[in-house]
């Protein structure tokens, strides 16, 4: 299953751990279909960070997608 | 949906029915699209429609005797089009442009006796089809009794251009033939079929007795053999006619030599009757153009501005009221068939979901249509299919349906009898809405009740369902309503008052055993309040929602209560059972928001007056298009400190869900003395928003609580991002199946919302 990346340098810390984010291979999943995406994350607690572009385009269109398969 | 009770559906749409000219054209010319060219200034295109049908158009276009004419609807607005002179000028102008194929030689030899038009027609008709035709005249030229035309009226030229156009088909002509009873036996003998053109050939030269042929298929009495053409008694002789005979009997001919029915579906042709309907009152009466030169006749100019006079009849009567419709550019009958085709998907994408998701259910389109087409109940139907087998994506109807088990938690849901008392003869039952819109409005009805009817009036808040069936979940909407009639049994079965259509039409429907009245009809046989001292500036317009439309004595309850108020009502062109839905009914808002707010645009400016609504939901959603209206129990039982009842702001979702909790909280304490279930810890913090950011939030379908959740849990947890540079902080949580977003940032007077978000993709689990 091939991997999307959806790095981006972020200002956002972990609070807990006091540390910046890095890459952080993860597989989110949604009606049955499943992808390994790359999302920048807290090495630490493995807080991981849904930017709001992200949310609210690429994903809401495959959940979109999905939903009418 | 079966394919038979698509057909059956797809049949009751009148949409795609002839249009009354081409129906009552001998051979269904299709004179909505040769106007349509020639209105554009397309003579070639004009050209080419006749092409299509006509056999001789440089003939029948010059001659044909418009029986089609009376049948123009642009008559009952003026004078039928002249549509005999308009293809006089089309193929006076335009060489053919479009040449009919050929099928592949078949066996099959015919013999055409006479070539009267009627005998070209049928010659040229079959030799398109392949049989090997020979037309046989006893004159030295074709043509029949249209040989005498004048010059002026048919150019001779047309005769030969006949000739070659039959003979590039194969016909083979035998003019100047010797015929008498022997050669025409020969004839008969030697070929597998004969039609005889009565304009020629006179049936007492026949070797047959001739009778009156079948009109069906003019066979005469000797098998292979049909006859037509010629003057019919009492109707004389018919240009039009003679093709649609010569046609009628090469088409027998044909399934003759085919060896099949020469009988089975042969209704629609001819002059037929059609079930299109055209509402002629959206047009300007306009009289015929005649030639200014009569000699010379039209000029191009006078052709495009009478063929631009063509109504081109169609039905699309709901479609012209229906937002829905419009936006996906469909008709019933073609929206059906989407339905039918996304249904029957089994691997691939079901594009037409959205679609099926966003239709209002109102009825309004079954309301206008002649034929009752049932839009809603077959979108409702497809609706629970998709829910029953799994394929109902679940963000069209996730909120509502959230919305709805919120208003039926135990913060919103109530049940008593009056205070004091311990039985109830009525049951004030307000809905979900009303009780989300206007909480004050639900607590001085309900005073208002208890004070003036006798034997106990209870109090019921919460949901009648319908956002579930709405979705298709009939279980759940089952459930809900059993729930509440058992309720209403165990307070004794009071009258139920319902101030919410909707709840009284669902009730109605799926509770008929409750005893129940709308607050409207009500009130009317009551003596009202004072009369309001808050009048609106003018007259209002009344909005009446699109589950009044089967109401119609509630209806008439609702505009007596506005006389008696003083309220001068305008009634708009979609008024009572043509009301429009506001963008809610069916969760259209919910599945398509942008067309929910074309719906309440389209409703609010039905008028340009301001308008009055009963219903809570159009009350919102038309305010939040920017139009003053008010709810009519804003003039009824009129707050004393309430501002005007015009501007009152759409509350959105959020406040909704606020108003309905404190509703209950509020008339606990003060009717009851009790106290409400204890606010969760949650609830407890305080949010500041922006104008904007709340909007925005609204928009996405993200609630107060749904912040208050969020920032709630990270700041209990620490589990939350920082940026260092602001100090926002971005948090997320997921209580059932979407994930909430929230950047934010602490204040001493609470918590400022930057910005919110959603998703429903599930990440792993990430433990605080």
């Amino acid at each position: 299953m091939s991997t999307f990346s959806f790095l981006e340098a972020t200002a956002w810390q972990c609070n807990q751990c006091h540390q910046p984010l890095q890459a952080a291979k993860v597989m989110v999943t949604y009606l049955g279909g499943s992808f390994n995406v790359e999302l920048m994350a807290c090495a630490g607690c493995g807080f991981i960070l849904v930017p709001e572009s992200l949310a609210m385009g690429k994903m809401l269109a495959v959940e979109q997608l999905l939903e009418d398969k | 949906m079966e394919q038979l009770q698509l057909r059956d559906l797809e049949a009751r749409c009148i949409q795609e029915e002839q249009p009354f000219c081409t129906a009552a054209c001998p051979i269904h010319v299709d004179v909505r699209a040769f106007m349509t060219s020639l209105a554009q200034g397309d003579l070639r295109g004009a050209r080419r429609v006749l092409d299509r049908t006509m056999p001789f158009p440089e003939i029948v276009g010059r001659l044909c005797d418009q029986p089609c004419r009376p049948f123009c609807k642009r008559g009952e607005i003026g004078d039928p089009l002249a549509i005999g002179r308009l293809e006089q000028f089309c193929v006076s102008n335009t060489p053919t442009i479009l040449k009919l194929p050929q099928l592949p030689a078949k066996g099959g030899k015919v013999v055409v006796i006479g070539a009267g038009l009627s005998g070209m027609t049928a010659a040229l008709d079959l030799a398109r089809k392949g049989r090997p035709t020979t037309l046989v005249s006893p004159l030295p030229s074709i043509g029949g009794s249209l040989r005498c035309s004048p010059d002026s009226v048919l150019p001779q030229t047309v005769w030969s251009q006949a000739v070659v156009l039959m003979e590039g088909y194969g016909v083979s002509l035998c003019t100047s033939a010797p015929l008498d009873q022997e050669s025409i036996e020969a004839l008969i003998g030697s070929h597998d079929a004969v039609y005889f053109d009565w304009d020629e050939i006179d049936p007492a030269q026949v070797p047959l007795r001739v009778g009156t042929p079948d009109p069906l298929t003019l066979a005469l009495d000797r098998d292979g053999c049909f006859g037509g053409g010629g003057s019919r008694p009492g109707r004389g002789y018919s240009v039009i006619q003679q093709v649609e005979q010569g046609r009628r009997a090469a088409l027998s001919i044909e399934r003759a030599l085919q060896k099949v029915s020469l009988t089975a579906q042969r209704d629609k042709e001819g002059s037929c009757a059609t079930r299109m309907v055209t509402v002629t009152k959206y047009f300007a009466p306009a009289a015929e153009i005649l030639p200014a030169d009569p000699t010379s006749g039209y000029t191009a100019a006078e052709v495009r501005s009478e063929a631009g006079r063509c109504l081109r009849c169609e039905c699309m009567e709901c479609v012209k009221q229906c937002v829905y419709l419009r936006e996906y550019k469909e008709y019933p009958k073609t929206l059906i068939r989407k339905i039918y085709n996304n249904q029957a998907i089994v691997q691939g994408t079901r594009n037409a979901n959205k679609m099926i998701n966003a239709c209002s259910l109102c009825g309004q389109c079954t309301q206008i249509c002649p034929n009752d087409f049932p839009v809603a109940s077959v979108v409702r139907t497809t609706r629970q299919g998709m829910v029953a087998s799994h394929h109902m994506p679940p963000s069209p109807h996730d909120f509502a349906l959230e919305d709805m088990r919120f208003s039926l938690s135990k913060l919103c849901r109530l049940s008593r009898h009056q205070p004091g008392t311990s039985g109830s003869r009525y049951l004030f039952y307000p809905g979900c809405q009303l009780a989300g819109s206007a909480p004050e409005a639900v607590k001085r009805s309900y005073a208002f009740l208890s004070q003036h009817l006798q034997g106990g009036v209870g109090l019921m808040l919460g949901c009648c369902g319908i956002p579930a069936h709405w979705a298709g979940q009939e279980e759940l909407f089952r459930q809900t309503l059993d729930d509440l009639i058992l309720e209403v049994r165990r307070m004794g079965n009071p009258t139920l008052i319902t101030a919410c259509t909707s709840c009284l039409a669902v009730f109605k429907e799926f509770a008929g055993g409750l005893a129940m009245t709308s607050l409207w009809e009500l009130l009317d046989g009551l003596q009202l309040p004072t009369p309001s001292l808050i009048q609106p500036p003018g007259p209002l317009t009344l909005h009446d929602p699109c589950t009044a439309r089967h109401q119609n004595e509630l209806r008439r309850s609702v505009r007596n209560l506005c006389a008696k108020l003083g309220l001068d009502i305008v009634e708009n062109e979609c008024s009572n059972e043509l009301a429009d839905c506001c963008g809610y009914g069916g969760l259209m808002q919910m599945a398509n928001p942008p067309l929910g707010r074309k719906a309440a645009t389209v409703k609010a400016e039905r008028s340009l007056l301001d308008g009055l609504a009963y219903c809570a939901m159009c009350r919102d959603n038309l305010a939040a298009t920017g139009r003053p209206v008010a709810h009519l129990l804003d003039y009824l039982f009129p707050q004393t400190a309430g501002g005007d009842p015009l501007a009152r702001a759409n509350p959105g979702f959020s406040q909704r869900h606020e108003n309905r909790a404190r509703l209950k909280a509020d008339l606990l304490a003060s009717l009851w003395q009790e106290h409400a279930a204890p606010v969760p810890e949650y609830k407890k913090i305080r949010l500041i928003l922006s104008q904007e950011v709340e909007d925005l939030l609204n928009g996405r379908h993200i609630l107060a609580e749904d912040l208050q959740r969020v920032i709630h849990r990270a700041e209990t947890t620490g589990s939350y991002l920082v940026n260092p540079a602001n100090q926002h902080r971005l948090a997320c949580f997921k209580p059932v199946r979407v994930t909430y977003w929230v950047e934010y940032e602490p204040t001493g007077r609470g918590y400022r919302i930057h910005t919110g978000y959603s998703h429903r993709m599930q990440l792993p689990e990430v433990k605080p």
